[in-house]
């Protein structure tokens, strides 16, 4: 885990994980660890490791859908400035094409879009930007405290 | 992952633990869909499940949809608090 103290008054922390669904649970580990180390309010935590798991979940699934060996690795980001929490994600999978993450029509049964939901629900603003050189994704997530 | 199940008549009871995510998802489905097929009725105790994101409610709702067609059903019970947050956000969305 690296700690990144640019400013001061930011706190930020980032790690790497293989692209992977067995990877999950060290990205929740890794975002449970940097909340209690932010002392993020107790009650909000475990929303935002859910947003945070549904996120890099897409990636595994959706960014890197033709490619489940890939030895490929993404980063997250948590920044807290005190007022704001941004979470970023970096992948080098397939570009997002922003127009078709969306959650999908409530009246259809199917469960797929539920995480896209959940992100949506759990958190503030969603934007996703091309990634500067080696990525190709960064998905920026962020909250007010 | 081994999840314990015990059977009384024609109800199992399949008790899930830990994490359920989209590593877990597809060995939760090994269990139950078999229940399912047998025309079992199947109640999910989820009193030792920390956390669930979105595959672990799709894994509910499949196995819902599945015993509807087989003409049974899954019922969820001692749902623990984390997942009882996770499937109120979910309730507004399916």
């Amino acid at each position: 885990m690296n700690t990144e103290v640019a400013d001061p008054t930011n706190l930020s922390e980032k790690k790497d994980f293989l692209v992977r669904s067995s990877s999950l649970k060290d990205v929740r580990s890794f975002s449970r660890e940097v909340f209690e180390k932010f002392k993020i309010d107790e009650d909000l935590r475990e929303e935002l490791v859910l947003a945070i798991a549904e996120a890099a979940q897409n990636i595994v699934k959706h960014a890197y859908k033709d490619f489940p060996d890939t030895q490929d690795r993404m980063a997250v980001r948590i920044t807290c400035t005190g007022k704001e929490l941004e979470i970023a994600f970096f992948d080098k999978g397939k570009p997002v094409e922003e127009s078709k993450v969306k959650h999908r029509a409530i009246d259809d049964v199917k469960p797929g879009g539920l995480g896209t939901f959940f992100i949506q629900e759990i958190m503030d603003s969603i934007k996703f930007k091309e990634g500067d050189k080696p990525w190709i994704n960064n998905l920026v997530l962020t909250k007010k405290l | 992952m081994k999840f314990k199940v015990t059977d009384s008549e024609n109800i199992s009871t399949v008790f899930l633990n830990g994490e359920i995510d989209m590593d877990i998802a597809d060995d939760v489905r090994e269990v139950i869909f078999p229940l399912i097929d047998s025309g079992k009725v199947v109640h999910l105790n989820l009193k030792d499940v920390q956390y669930m994101d979105s595959s672990g409610i799709s894994v509910i709702v499949e196995s819902s949809k599945r015993a509807k067609d087989k003409n049974t059903k899954v019922e969820l019970k001692e749902v623990s608090q984390p997942v009882e947050k996770v499937l109120a956000m979910a309730r507004k969305f399916l």
